[in-house]
């Protein structure tokens, strides 16, 4: 790019300096519920161990994972209606449960059927979805904060699946293979992640 | 004036200058318990060597040590973590994380050949110990998940840089150094010991 007189560079100065503060937190704008209900889950750990790990497992089982593109974000909108019907505990402890469950098999490389996969997916979708719409307002659009966040479920899960196969290489059948042991490694630290948070909840 | 300005950087100037930092609401001590939890292995410098020694040990062990390891080893350590959570009381805790860098580096030291098993079971030994004293920090800590997340990927990561250091015994020389650093974290883990039984006291 050729700037050829010091009016462009002034007039780029002053766009600069008339910028407005950027907002992550658009509530108040059009669809700002939308993006809250996008936004929510990317801000709690629970919800990035857990959908990382279900998308990780998925993206291990090679094809059988495509399943979840659907059945995530269907499971993230079950229980939404009903809002904080579970109690903090119950969600923490379903939820440390799911990643000791999740994590094993991930460490153990095992080849879950596709029933179970969805089925285990599902009831993480379920568990996560009952605790981001424990933090809905009275005030929030219901409608909108669901298709937000199905839309960063289906994102998420899709991205971390798609990543995880291209990681592993589908051709690399090895359960030994370095890339094979690093997915495998970091589902046995999920596994105990879980393991001990399933046991402070208990203790709690 | 003629100034030369990429199109892409200018763009990404732009873009970063029309920015402001990002706002959305923060999960409360989620930094601050990761940053503890990352830094509650490192900083204990009897754990630290101990599981540097571990992974140095599995990559001269080889396999299926070198890989088992790494799996399992976040696992046991867990079951200790819990045994802490739930304050269920070790046997001398200190005394036992000093023996395990002095065992542990001494292996490396001697380079020892157990049958894998016993290898394990020495390892997962000293495994549940090490989770113990990180298990019982659990509950005081301001986000107990980020604490957890931070200290298992700190262990982890601790694991990964001893089998790096390890994979020099494929050297003679390279072997030479690992049992002199095997010597060093047996020595370290004596005063840790020494220290532990009120030697010094």
């Amino acid at each position: 790019m050729k700037l050829k007189s010091p009016r462009a560079l002034m007039a780029t100065a002053m766009l600069l300096a008339g910028a407005n503060a950027a907002e992550a937190h658009i509530v108040a704008a059009r669809l700002g519920d939308f993006y809250m209900g996008a936004m929510h889950p990317l801000t709690d750990l629970q919800d990035v161990v857990l959908w990382t790990a279900t998308g990780m497992l998925a993206g291990t089982l090679g094809a059988k994972g495509r399943w979840l593109i659907l059945v995530f974000p269907l499971g993230l909108l079950v229980w939404l209606p009903f809002g904080s019907a579970l109690g903090a505990a119950s969600t923490q402890l379903a939820g440390a449960a799911m990643m000791l469950a999740i994590g094993m098999l991930l460490a153990a490389a095992a080849q879950v059927p596709t029933l179970l996969l969805c089925a285990l997916a599902f009831a993480v979708a379920m568990i996560r979805g009952a605790a981001n719409a424990a933090d809905l307002r009275p005030e929030t659009d219901r409608l909108l904060f669901a298709a937000g966040l199905a839309c960063v479920g289906y994102g998420a899960i899709t991205l971390t699946m798609a990543l995880t196969a291209v990681f592993k290489r589908p051709n690399s059948d090895s359960a030994t293979s370095w890339r094979a042991i690093a997915l495998r490694a970091l589902g046995g630290w999920v596994a105990a992640i879980g393991l001990m948070m399933a046991s402070l909840v208990l203790a709690s | 004036m003629s100034l030369r300005v990429p199109r892409a950087l200018t763009t990404a100037i732009v873009s970063f200058a029309l920015t402001q930092p990002a706002l959305a609401h923060e999960q409360a001590g989620v930094a601050g318990g990761l940053v503890s939890g990352l830094l509650h292995p490192i900083t204990g410098i009897d754990h630290l060597i101990a599981m540097v020694a571990v992974g140095i040990w599995g990559a001269q062990l080889g396999a299926p040590a070198i890989w088992i390891l790494p799996i399992t080893f976040p696992l046991v350590m867990a079951v200790g973590g819990v045994l802490g959570v739930l304050h269920v009381p070790l046997p001398m805790p200190e005394v036992m994380i000093a023996v395990s860098a002095v065992i542990l580096g001494g292996a490396v030291a001697a380079r020892l050949r157990p049958p894998f098993p016993a290898a394990a079971f020495i390892v997962a030994i000293f495994a549940i110990f090490h989770g113990h004293a990180h298990g019982a920090e659990l509950p005081r800590a301001v986000n107990a998940l980020a604490y957890g997340v931070g200290f298992v990927t700190a262990t982890g990561l601790l694991h990964l840089f001893g089998i790096t250091i390890g994979t020099l015994t494929r050297w003679p020389a390279g072997e030479r150094i690992i049992q002199g650093l095997g010597a060093g974290i047996a020595g370290i883990g004596c005063y840790f010991l020494a220290q532990g039984i009120g030697a010094f006291a």
